[in-house]
């Protein structure tokens, strides 16, 4: 029996595309663009100005808030200027942009082995932020705050995830086949945060040579296990990974913390074994450029900052004879569509996915009404009843959709519109919907106060 | 780079699975059962097969051009409409039946009411009761079988002896999509694919068979409720049209009560109320109550449900159920069943079958001494036979009764026989005969005959019963003069086994009973 969590769905792959291809390291040109808001929570503010000369692992912007996080330049030379320009959201950002003078000298110490072995937790959970690490998976929630719940004492296991079950996405992949031992040290830093916590490393069972490698750098050390879960989509959501491994379902008022968890990114592991044993930050990471459109699909270290457009010309640019439809920062299931490669890769970048042709164009042109046949509520991870959240919507009704519905307990993984026949776009309605209750709710709240 | 590519929110994969391509799986899926029942009912099952299915086509076609409307026809559950329709209907209903049908299916229920989606009836089963109301007797001839005109499930209301054997293959009376076996076949073949969802299905089956078991007044005799179960579109109404999407619930816990409270009422129905149709009703009414259930009862999230939070570490174990591998449950079942349906059933109401010949007869010399009062069992020259075949000049004949009949005064009226010929196109052939005193033929009746419909089949009705009335002879021929009847054609084994039953009762009347 594989371990595995309910509902899900089976998308292609087309992970061979790039599994194959050794980690390699880019180098940008040029300049460099560091947006301020990169992670969930406040934006960070600013801690240069025009013309400061910066170097690489150098902090440019400082956490604003407990839950904010640093901004770290990736490349050395000369702050070009401060000012909006176009970010993953689309939307135009503050940005720090730095003239990269090709160097990349580093700050002082940085990579420098430290000596980790009197750190106290309150040390780590302070390098770590200094670091400006937030999560890798994509959500980019800051580590330093998930790391720390309220009672540590009761956190009994330290979930490090490298499911990576986004289809094309092989970041996590090539990582843990050749940096296996980084991961490891970063879990045993963090580990030391949890005493009554094991550890326990989440694979895909697709990755054999993953999971191989990563039960090799885990050998002989009592608090770590390798998991090679079924491959079925979302089995990297933090729901089902703690559903597989604590067989505990959980509502979404409540934290991983809460059942006794907390679950890490793989490149967010490696992050903080760099940070708090080497001394250096987070401002490069792996990403995969890959897609049927891509000529030369690659796995990346690359620099944050570093423009998508410029990835796409390393990795060969856009294969011949064929017009790349749509471009996704991440996968095809939670990846963001992007109108154009002119903007920044910043530190939750995981992926640039090039598709040839579009599923979504196609799947307008073939929607029908809803035969509420009902397979969104079977593949849905959470157990809702999508086609009657439509419903309600449709019927605004939503004190329905929360309340007898728990619309809100929607994690946006894709699933139902995925598998919908009828090509309905399900999950775009839940988000919509979700952030339009919660906006409410904080007026509501507002209004209450005054 | 200068190119803008497409925007779009998430998931930028879709499944390949498109409402077309579920509709031509459903299709498919009928495609057995639809075979099976041009093969048992000839050309006439296939005409009604495509004059539904085109009209129902052709309507949704033309309602879109007219109303300038997206080409809807083109997913094909305009197809699924029409072929669950005619797949209800008698093998030999006239053909306006099923093309009135669909377009109303279609045109009423469906497109007037807003399209794919959202009729909130079964369109096809809508079209059925409609015309059940409309044209009651074209929809209630079920070819013929002897003695009544019924239905198997009209028959095992009556208290009657049916053949599961050919309920389960489809070759017994009934409709075109009767035949269980192929059902089966399409109906796991869609569960299997998680086409329909198996909570409907197996609760619906289960339901019904739970509420048969308590009230039906048999308790859990297999062989009534196997017969049950292979009749009267149960099979059919749980896989294919209780399993509609449109008019299902749509949480899980919604579609398990949705299927009960189809079974019951199929079952309640079926005891109490109209049995042939008992299934199209309960499942138009299970639709009706949809809505509500979607409204009231629908599935918590995991998170909420008991034992979210309790659930102990370590692999998560899927019920026994679940771990065995669909086709594999599919399958067995089919082979059980078929074994059972085969073999074992026909042993269980063996007892049955005898105590209902019996039953059957007695009705059946009423109906051919109309002037009798009371009967006497002559069952000493019967006996004396030692159910050995009688005479030799009749082929393989048995006499099975004999009865003097009397009127109130205690005056000999009449002489009745029931006489079995083995010689059958399909096995036996049972008819009762009446002579009055003077020797001449009042009539003859069928108490066992299962011959091919439309051919064999036809021996039992007027044009070639009504020709042994008032013959009066020792032996009667085929073709020409006084003491002759005409043969069906196409059907003259069957023919001749009758004559040659007829002829040994008139015999075993002439010289046994009345010397006696």
């Amino acid at each position: 029996m594989r371990m595995t969590f309910r509902g899900g769905v089976h998308p292609k792959e087309q992970k061979a595309l790039s599994r194959e291809i050794p980690l390699r390291t880019y180098d940008p040109a040029g300049e460099l663009v560091f947006p301020l808001a990169q992670h969930i929570g406040k934006p960070a503010k600013a801690i240069v100005k025009k013309n400061d000369p910066v170097l690489v692992g150098q902090k440019i912007a400082e956490a604003d808030g407990f839950v904010s996080a640093n901004v770290i330049c990736s490349c050395s030379g000369k702050v070009k200027a401060v000012e909006k320009r176009r970010t993953v959201s689309g939307a135009m950002t503050d940005c720090i942009v730095v003239e990269n003078d090709g160097q990349f000298t580093p700050i002082e110490g940085m990579g420098e082995r430290q000596d980790i072995s009197r750190l106290t937790a309150q040390d780590i959970l302070a390098r770590v932020k200094e670091a400006g690490i937030i999560g890798l998976g994509g959500a980019g929630f800051p580590t330093h705050v998930k790391l720390a719940p309220k009672a540590p004492e009761k956190i009994r296991w330290l979930i490090a995830n490298g499911a990576e079950c986004e289809p094309y996405l092989t970041c996590n992949d090539q990582l843990m086949r050749s940096k296996a031992d980084g991961i490891v040290e970063g879990l045993e830093i963090a580990l030391r945060l949890y005493p009554n916590a094991e550890c326990v490393i989440c694979i895909e069972d697709n990755k054999p040579e993953a999971v191989a490698a990563m039960q090799k750098a885990c050998q002989g050390k009592a608090r770590f296990s390798v998991r090679a879960l079924h491959t079925k989509y979302p089995q990297g959501g933090e729901r089902s990974l703690i559903r597989v491994i604590a067989g505990v379902d959980y509502p979404v008022t409540m934290l991983p913390a809460d059942v006794g968890c907390i679950v890490v990114n793989v490149g967010t592991a490696y992050a903080i074994g760099r940070a708090v044993a080497y001394n250096e930050p987070l401002f490069s990471h792996v990403i995969t450029v890959t897609g049927e459109a891509v000529k030369a699909p690659a796995n990346f270290i690359a620099r944050d900052g570093t423009s998508f457009a410029e990835l796409l010309e390393a990795a060969g640019g856009v294969k011949d004879g064929v017009t790349a439809a749509k471009a996704l920062t991440g996968g095809p299931m939670m990846g963001v569509a992007l109108s154009t490669l002119d903007i920044p890769i910043q530190k939750t970048s995981n992926a640039l996915t090039l598709l040839a042709d579009d599923p979504v164009a196609k799947a307008q042109a073939q929607m029908t009404p809803c035969l509420h046949c009902g397979r969104c509520s079977t593949v849905c991870p959470n157990g809702l009843v999508p086609a009657l959240m439509a419903d309600a919507i449709d019927l605004k009704n939503f004190e329905r959709y929360e309340k007898k519905l728990y619309g809100l307990e929607c994690i946006a993984c894709g699933c139902c519109t995925f598998i919908c026949p009828a090509k309905r776009p399900l999950t775009q309605m839940f988000k919509q919907t979700k952030a339009e209750i919660m906006a409410q709710k904080r007026a509501q709240k507002a209004g209450g106060k005054a | 780079m200068n190119t803008r590519f497409n925007l779009s929110a998430g998931p930028h994969v879709r499944d390949r699975w498109t409402t077309a391509h579920i509709m031509r799986l459903v299709l498919l899926a009928m495609l057995p059962a639809t075979v099976v029942g041009c093969v048992v009912f000839g050309v006439h099952a296939l005409l009604i097969v495509l004059s539904s299915v085109t009209s129902a086509v052709l309507t949704e076609l033309l309602f879109d051009k007219l109303t300038g409307r997206p080409d809807t026809w083109k997913d094909g559950s305009a197809a699924v409409t029409g072929l669950m329709l005619a797949l209800t209907l008698s093998g030999t209903v006239p053909l306006y039946i099923p093309i009135l049908g669909s377009i109303f299916a279609i045109l009423v229920v469906k497109c007037a009411f807003g399209g794919l989606g959202k009729n909130f009836i079964n369109p096809a089963l809508a079209a059925r009761c409609f015309l059940l109301i409309s044209f009651g007797n074209a929809m209630t001839e079920y070819g013929v079988d002897g003695v009544s005109s019924a239905t198997p499930v009209a028959e095992l209301a009556a208290g009657k002896v049916v053949n599961i054997t050919s309920m389960f293959l489809g070759t017994a009376n009934g409709v075109i999509g009767g035949s269980i076996l192929a059902l089966l076949v399409g109906g796991l073949f869609l569960w299997c694919l998680d086409v329909i969802h198996g909570q409907i299905c197996f609760s619906v089956l289960g339901g019904f068979t739970l509420f048969m078991a308590l009230f039906g007044g048999k308790g859990f005799d297999p062989g009534f409720l196997a017969a049950h179960l292979c009749g009267g579109g149960v099979v059919l109404g749980a896989f294919f049209m209780a399993t509609d999407y449109v008019t299902s619930p749509m949480s899980r816990l919604g579609q398990t009560a949705y299927g009960l409270l189809i079974g019951v009422l199929g079952a309640l129905f079926r005891i109490k109320g109209h049995a042939a149709d008992s299934f199209s009703y309960s499942i138009i009414v299970a639709n009706l109550f949809v809505p509500l259930i979607d409204t009231y009862i629908v599935d918590k999230p995991f998170a909420y449900r008991k034992g979210a939070m309790a659930l102990q570490r370590g692999e998560i174990k899927k019920p026994l159920m679940q771990r065995i591998p669909k086709p594999v449950i599919a399958l067995t079942v089919i082979a059980l069943l078929a074994g059972l349906a085969l073999s074992g059933t026909y042993s269980l109401t063996k007892d049955t079958i005898d105590e209902q010949k019996q039953a059957a007869s007695a009705a059946a010399y009423r109906a051919v001494i109309p002037d009798a009062e009371t009967f006497e069992y002559n069952n000493l020259a019967v006996d004396a036979l030692k159910g050995e075949v009688y005479g030799t000049d009749f082929g393989r004949v048995y006499i099975n009764e004999a009865v003097v009949g009397k009127n109130a005064a205690g005056e000999i009226v009449g002489y009745a026989v029931s006489v079995t010929s083995a010689e059958g196109y399909d096995g036996n052939v049972t008819l009762t005969l009446g002579v009055n005193t003077a020797g001449k033929i009042n009539c003859i009746s069928y108490t066992e005959l299962h011959e091919t419909p439309g051919k064999g089949m036809l021996c039992g009705e007027p044009p070639f019963m009504d020709q042994f009335a008032g013959k009066q002879a020792t032996v009667l021929t085929v073709g020409g003069g006084d003491n002759s009847v005409d043969a069906i054609t196409g059907a003259t084994v069957t023919s001749e086994a009758s004559i040659n039953a007829v002829n040994a009762g008139l015999d075993f009347i002439n010289t046994q009973l009345k010397e006696g």
